[in-house]
């Protein structure tokens, strides 16, 4: 490579672009966080100036001291777990079988389950409410439930599935042949191979259903409130720093548990886990 | 060959695999059945108990009779039309500037060579970015989108600060675009991303030495290989958008909104259950172009590759 003026001219102009480009990335993505996160912590902000009038934390009191709010956080965390469990019991030993056994069908059904994530949200939660009113399933713990349990069913096969198959048969086969039983190869090999897979699978799904706000809104109100649907009603009756502090709280759970897998999930794990094999 | 063991574990192999299918099936496809019915005027069995309840329903009394009274009511409903526009236009745009967005950043990531300082460190602060949406609930980023972008946001402060009017998108279209770009991005730059990596080195350096530039290098050899990762990243955003009803709530104008919203609203505040199950019809069939796209994209792939 020759160095000449006009090739440093371009690459100092390819460099200042980047930086546009990534100062405008930057300001797209976190700006509106930053500017949220910060009103948790202002007296009052008077446009157009661009931090608070003043900082307080009475804000965070105010929401601790309010028994409503504080109980739609107990709430959001006893149907994210409730999911959690029965989506468990119900996915995981079929993504072990899409993954292990050839069984008729096996391609149609595992396509067929993307029907939960083919049909628009809104739409799907609307025929399903409308169901509801039959079973007596409407404002129900249960009907929750079941409305999250359907956020995570694809998670819940198809990243365990990719997870297992990719854990070599040859493995097992050794294990085996070593006379390990069946039961006992699969806790000890196969398991802990496919954990980070199931792991960001279980992390994926506690969140969908921690975070899922318009089936809830749906279904569950008025009795059933959740952190998510709270805010509905919070940011129009009150001040929007109890918003800002609600927000925060919120944003806690999704903030560490996904810093916990965001290895394997930008290491593709995820998107492994959503081709089809 | 197969043997009587084969035989049953196929078997256990299909009854494990069954409980998420009959889960799926109860819950997803068979309401959309009887919603369907609903939406063309049957109001018997299982819609017994919502038809009791509603108000401005269209009946029929017989299994083989079908209204489509609910569809007209929608149809020549002028807010309904206008906000079936705005759903479709706002899905096109966000879908394709985030297939956009998630490609660049995809291709800055592929062509970063090691050991440029300046240029990983500029890929790994973008590959960390692009994935922040994802740590943050659609509802908080909703209420940030609109404090960012509204009449006293950050836009209109700053822009005010530099000594002009900036723009303020706050409860307008322009936000509901953004706030729907914004959480669809991760996903879109994950499943492109890996795609694009997933090319060989090979492939793109014999390319190179062919005196290929990047263009024709995306185009003839990258493109082709991460076409699937780069349909499904299209399809869940597309469909994503479709049905997207906190961001389109909390950040949109009253009216012309998106279908998401109108449906809420026609089931829950006006009691018109049987109006919104029709949009929610119309909805699933835009949906269905969207999911067709899909379905090729696969099988192409799997042609390809000699797996058909």
């Amino acid at each position: 490579m020759q160095p000449s003026a006009s090739g440093l001219l371009a690459r100092i102009g390819r460099q200042v672009l980047t930086v546009v480009f990534l100062i405008a990335l930057l300001t797209f993505i976190v700006g509106p966080l930053l500017w949220l996160a910060i009103r948790a912590f202002a007296t009052t902000w008077t446009y157009p100036r661009l931090l608070p009038d003043g900082w307080t934390l009475q804000w965070f009191g105010k929401v601790f001291a309010d028994p409503q709010l504080f109980s739609s956080i107990r709430l959001s965390l006893a149907f994210a777990v409730t999911t959690l469990i029965v989506s468990s019991l119900i996915c995981l030993p079929a993504a072990y079988a899409f993954s292990r056994f050839d069984f008729p069908g096996r391609r149609v059904f595992l396509i067929g389950l993307f029907a939960t994530n083919a049909f628009p949200k809104t739409g799907l939660y609307v025929a399903l409410a409308a169901l509801f009113y039959a079973f007596n399933l409407m404002s129900t713990f249960g009907g929750v439930v079941l409305v999250h349990l359907l956020g995570t069913v694809v998670f819940m096969t198809w990243i365990p599935a990719a997870a297992f198959a990719s854990v070599p048969r040859s493995f097992e086969e050794a294990a085996r042949d070593s006379g390990g039983g069946r039961l006992r190869v699969f806790f000890t090999i196969t398991l802990p191979l496919a954990m980070p897979g199931i792991l960001v699978a279980l992390i994926m799904s506690f969140l969908a259903s921690f975070d899922e706000a318009q089936g809830t809104y749906l279904v569950g109100a008025p009795v059933y409130y959740t952190m998510p649907t709270e805010m509905y009603s919070l940011v129009l009756n009150y001040p929007r720093q109890v918003a800002a502090v609600f927000s925060i709280l919120l944003s806690i759970p999704s903030v560490v548990l996904l810093m916990l897998v965001r290895k394997h999930v930008m290491g593709g794990q995820l998107a492994e886990g959503f081709q089809i094999r | 060959m197969s043997t009587p063991s084969d035989t049953r574990r196929r078997i256990g192999g299909l009854l494990m695999a069954s409980p998420p299918i009959i889960v799926v099936a109860i819950f997803v496809g068979f309401p959309i059945l009887v919603a369907m019915a609903y939406s063309f005027g049957h109001i018997g069995g299982l819609n017994r108990t919502i038809a009791t309840i509603a108000r401005g329903q269209h009946t029929v009394s017989s299994w083989h009779q079908f209204s489509l009274g609910a569809y007209r009511d929608v149809f020549t409903d002028e807010r309904f039309r206008h906000d079936l526009v705005v759903t479709i236009a706002v899905t096109l745009i966000s879908t394709l500037v985030v297939t956009v967005l998630a490609w660049v950043i995809a291709m800055y990531l592929r062509t970063t060579p090691e050991g440029a300082w300046f240029r990983s460190g500029v890929a790994k602060l973008i590959s960390g970015l692009a994935v922040v949406p994802m740590f943050i609930p659609v509802v908080i980023a909703s209420w940030a989108m609109l404090t960012f972008y509204a009449a006293d946001g950050f836009i209109r402060s700053l822009c005010a600060d530099l000594g002009f009017q900036g723009p303020t998108w706050g409860y307008t279209m322009v936000c509901v675009a953004i706030g729907l770009i914004w959480t669809n991005l991760p996903f879109a730059t994950l499943m492109i991303t890996s795609g694009v990596q997933s090319v060989p080195d090979s492939l793109i350096e014999a390319a190179r030495d062919a005196g290929a530039g990047l263009l024709t290098i995306v185009r003839t050899v990258i493109a082709p290989l991460a076409l699937v990762p780069t349909v499904i990243a299209l399809t869940f955003t597309a469909i994503g958008t479709l049905g997207a009803f906190t961001v389109p709530y909390f950040t949109g104008p009253n009216a012309p909104n998106m279908l998401g919203v109108d449906m809420v609203s026609y089931f829950r505040s006006y009691n018109r259950p049987q109006q919104s199950v029709v949009m929610a019809v119309v909805v699933f069939a835009v949906a269905a172009v969207f999911g067709a796209f899909y379905v090729w994209a696969n099988f192409r792939s799997a042609k390809d590759s000699g797996r058909v």
